[in-house]
């Protein structure tokens, strides 16, 4: 080809133009999209009914959610193969100590684990009171919503979701949420749930 | 037809199979086999960073592939369990972004740039065969070589045939590749379960096996009670019994793999396992059960290290 392309002043301007199309079309792709990915998709899960959880606990006994409306009820999400959990253990066990006689129960969902080596972890944390639903599988997790452990979720006595926690919580978490929603101290004989 | 454009309709005829088989090879890679990872192929895993649930070892992911599995059991739609799922995790856990909103731009501008600059080829390619056969040939005084090319091209382009042909061609290469790939995002998207049900156990004993190589043996144990629960099945008790040994219960062990020596009395596996499991329990028992493991199956890959077991005392 001996012909050189000729730049002309329509040409420069198209090229422009184009540019300038893609760029808006970019920004405005991702400031939307961006929105839509920034507002946490599972905030809307606190006042939700909580999702159902029962089955035959560690210990031999039986635990079902639905049958503790009027408690407030922790739900732990944990494994003995995860760190963090072996810290945060002590201080739910401590919680339900306090708190019970108001009506507070705690009930840690042991996820993908083996019962030896979950009660070996409740023996050395001191948390061997609690109630602890194995899910060998997983699926109870899943059912929460839960990515990761350990996770928390507080259940008001109506069975909503009242708050939720992704990694441990902390006695100030504890405190902030758990106690307000609790009902005067010193119960009478036989309101202990269970 | 010349010996020159037989070959290029070859050619053409070559890349119009290639860009099909390209195309279509991933989706069917997707949509045959098994259901449960192709649905799990369409998630997000939550717990990662730009990773399906399909292709996650992280515990949330192994976990996600249960419930569809369990799902797709029961009878439950693709659909079904994805909405399941986006109720749980929000909409991001679907890998494909949504169709409405800003998301529908994703899906459509494709689809309108591949048009456009199709349409675009096609009309500048004939304006130009157009202005090429009119009065170029006065432009420059034909001379030499490039008079002879030009000649070859205006004749070409002067009957418009050949273009035609091939713009025809290239817009069928271009229609079937994205046929292909509509028919192939689409088309699998809420197809009705199999008519056999996705079997959870699979899933099942490929989640044990994976436990009892990280060591895991009470989690591996739980999960094949799970499985003999559902499907009571002689090879799946000796691999509870096997566990259950490794995982230091040998008493609830050798009660396994008495049950399958009461229906088959001579079953290498069932000695095996009843052997080492009263040999856990420094039973007398252990040395003679360990022996008939060895009279029935000298050729079992576990026979060398019994025999100097054996030896051991």
């Amino acid at each position: 080809m001996s012909r050189t392309p000729r730049i002309t002043r329509r040409r420069v301007l198209a090229t422009v133009a184009a540019l300038l199309v893609v760029s808006v079309l970019g920004v405005v792709l991702a400031v939307a999209l961006g929105r839509d990915g920034a507002a946490d998709p599972t905030a809307d899960r606190i006042g939700r009914p909580a999702p159902g959880l029962a089955g035959p606990t560690l210990d031999g006994g039986r635990v079902e959610l639905a049958g503790l409306r009027g408690s407030v009820v922790l739900v732990n999400v944990f494994a003995s193969w995860c760190g963090p959990c072996r810290d945060e253990l002590p201080l739910l066990a401590d919680a339900q100590r306090r708190w019970a006689a108001r009506g507070f129960r705690v009930i840690g969902v042991d996820v993908r684990d083996g019962p030896d080596a979950a009660r070996a972890l409740l023996a050395q944390t001191g948390a061997d009171q609690l109630t602890v639903l194995p899910d060998p599988t997983g699926v109870i997790a899943v059912d929460w919503g839960a990515v990761g452990v350990p996770e928390t979720y507080l259940v008001g006595p109506d069975g909503r979701i009242e708050a939720w926690e992704r990694g441990p919580v902390t006695a100030g978490w504890l405190q902030r949420r758990v106690d307000p929603l609790l009902g005067k101290p010193a119960p009478g004989p036989g309101e202990e749930p269970g | 037809m010349t010996a020159r454009r037989a070959l290029l309709a070859a050619v053409l005829l070559l890349a119009l199979g290639a860009a099909t088989v390209g195309v279509w090879r991933p989706f069917d890679a997707e949509a045959g086999g098994d259901p449960v990872r192709r649905l799990a192929g369409q998630l997000r895993c939550p717990a990662c960073q730009g990773e399906s649930v399909a292709d996650s070892q992280s515990p949330i992911a192994v976990a996600m592939r249960q419930v569809i599995a369990d799902q797709l059991a029961r009878g439950r739609t693709p659909g079904q369990v994805r909405a399941y799922l986006v109720d749980r995790y929000g909409p991001d856990v679907l890998a494909a972004p949504p169709a409405h909103g800003a998301g529908l731009v994703l899906w459509l501008l494709p689809a309108v740039v591949l048009v456009g600059t199709t349409g675009a080829a096609i009309w500048r390619g004939r304006r130009r065969g157009r202005g090429k056969a009119g009065g170029r040939s006065d432009e420059h005084p034909p001379s030499g070589t490039r008079d002879r090319s030009r000649r070859r091209r205006d004749r070409q382009l002067a009957g418009r045939r050949f273009p035609l042909v091939w713009n025809l061609a290239a817009t069928a290469v271009v229609a079937g590749v994205v046929a292909v790939a509509v028919v192939g995002t689409l088309g699998g998207g809420d197809r009705p379960p199999p008519a056999v049900p996705a079997d959870p156990v699979p899933g099942q004993l490929a989640l044990a096996r994976q436990l009892e190589q990280q060591g895991q043996f009470d989690a591996a144990a739980e999960v094949y009670r799970t499985v003999l629960a559902s499907r009571p099945d002689d090879g799946v008790r000796l691999r509870l019994a096997f566990t259950l040994v490794r995982s230091g219960r040998p008493v609830e062990a050798a009660g396994l793999a008495d049950q399958v020596l009461a229906a088959r009395p001579d079953d290498p596996q069932s000695l095996l396992v009843l052997g080492l499991a009263q040999r856990a329990t420094r039973s007398a028992a252990a040395t003679d059960t360990l022996r008939r493991f060895l009279a029935v199956d000298p050729a079992n890959p576990a026979a060398p290290e019994i025999r100097r077991l054996l030896d051991e005392g």
